[in-house]
């Protein structure tokens, strides 16, 4: 926890001089008393995508959280100079107030200047229009799913993508916006890593970084030793 | 639009969806006070005096009651987490979290005092200095409420009795409150500035110890 250095950016584009990707050196870290992601280290570059394979419960999202910082890691550190943009298992959308207004909301609260036009052009990537002026809770999953991935649309062109399971749920039509949304931002300098059990931005052949988990036994006796 | 005031925004935008929950608590509030005569009995020498108390009691329930799901909504929809990856950062948004509910609840409820004062047959000349310590009594509940509501999203487990915890933080408000509202020698009373006093360490602290609250919660680190 003490070691982190992590650096959380404002969403605002910062200069990135040097270092522009994403180190993590020797990345441990414990959900309960299990240790779930046990020295990891990993390069990104900046114009990568790299997706996360590996069976349930193998730390993709616990991965995808302490990057984010909203876990911290047991050891190691993490090092990223770019802005992040997470869209977790929970889609950060308000049921109350309607899709719009949420995505609205999102661009405001991360200072980003989001035209009416942009914000148009982020709908329609998805589809979003015909029920963008709904209240969220009368939409349905993959409806959801797509205001939230219109976020995506609003980022700075450098920013890193955390996408935990950003296809599960989605339509074909909708999986294919993401997988061009996804291979427009790699050219343009953009990271993104996802995790997933599906085709993933196939046509820009991502990296992959497999985990395998933790056997239990071992879980058990080093977390132990860590917190001994 | 700053970061700051597009969260009070969207804070309003989802409490004016769901403005029957203001219509709960000041229904709570007005209950509270009906109560109180019912209780002690048709002896207007003994309920004359208790006007302004019954007041205040019924103000620090009725806000401090709205206060469980303040964060638990923005946790479960996964806004916490968006908030916290934006220039926003967690004590901006917890001050923000503050100032919208403090103009869903409290100023309503503000609004609504000078009715209960005809109720409770409090002279005009008290009402003044009642509305002016009730203002700033409220804004400093709220910012304990705050407080509380973070702690308890910390906790998960045992969130009602964090709560609970905070009530007692709530005495030197209810106290300082009362006596200013009492007051016979002008607005500005010392027992006011006292008010105040409380008040501003609950602005200064209420957001930072907030913040750290729900990171706290979010972290769970060897827990």
């Amino acid at each position: 926890m003490d070691n982190q250095t992590q650096t959380r950016n404002a969403m605002t584009p910062t200069n990135t001089a040097g270092e522009d990707g994403l180190r993590i050196d020797q990345l441990s870290v414990l959900r309960g008393m299990a240790l779930v992601i046990s020295k990891l280290s990993f390069r990104q570059q900046a114009g990568e995508i790299c997706c996360l394979t590996g069976p349930n419960g193998a730390g993709k999202s616990t991965l995808l959280r302490t990057i984010a910082g909203r876990l911290s890691a047991a050891e190691g550190t993490i090092t990223c100079s770019v802005p992040l943009v997470y869209v977790g298992h929970t889609d950060g959308l308000s049921g109350a107030i309607t899709g719009r207004e949420n995505l609205v909301g999102w661009a405001k609260v991360n200072g980003l200047l989001a035209p009416e036009s942009d914000i148009d052009t982020a709908l329609a990537g998805f589809a979003a229009n015909r029920f963008s002026d709904l209240p969220v809770r009368v939409l349905s999953r993959g409806q959801r799913r797509r205001l939230a991935l219109a976020r995506l649309a609003l980022a700075p062109s450098n920013s890193l993508w955390l996408l935990d399971e950003p296809n599960a749920g989605l339509d074909r039509a909708s999986n294919d916006s993401l997988d061009q949304l996804v291979t427009g931002h790699a050219d343009r300098g953009g990271m993104v890593m996802a995790a997933t059990h599906l085709d993933f931005a196939a046509a820009a052949t991502p990296r992959s970084l497999h985990l395998a988990g933790i056997m239990p036994e071992t879980s058990s006796a080093s977390a132990q030793g860590k917190i001994g | 639009m700053s970061p700051f005031l597009a969260q009070i925004e969207r804070d309003l935008m989802i409490a004016w969806q769901n403005r029957q929950d203001l219509g709960v608590m000041l229904i709570f509030f007005v209950i509270i006070i009906a109560l109180f005569p019912l209780a002690i009995g048709a002896n207007s020498a003994i309920l004359d005096p208790l006007g302004i108390q019954v007041v205040w009691i019924a103000a620090l329930l009725a806000i401090l009651a709205g206060f469980d799901r303040l964060f638990a909504q923005d946790v479960r929809d996964g806004w916490l987490d968006q908030v916290s990856l934006s220039p926003l950062g967690l004590g901006w948004y917890a001050l923000a979290k503050a100032i919208s509910h403090w103009l869903t609840a409290g100023l309503p409820l503000l609004i609504m005092t000078p009715v209960m004062a005809i109720m409770l047959n409090i002279p005009t000349i008290q009402w003044p200095p009642l509305l002016i310590a009730l203002l700033i009594g409220s804004m400093g509940l709220t910012l304990l409420g705050v407080i509380g509501a973070a702690l308890a999203e910390g906790a998960r487990r045992g969130g009602a009795l964090m709560a609970l915890l905070i009530l007692p933080l709530a005495v030197p408000l209810l106290i300082f409150g009362t006596l200013a509202s009492q007051s016979e020698d002008g607005i500005i009373s010392p027992h006011l500035m006292l008010l105040g006093a409380v008040f501003a360490v609950l602005l200064a602290l209420a957001p930072l110890v907030a913040a750290s609250a729900l990171e706290i919660g979010e972290t769970e680190t060897g827990l």
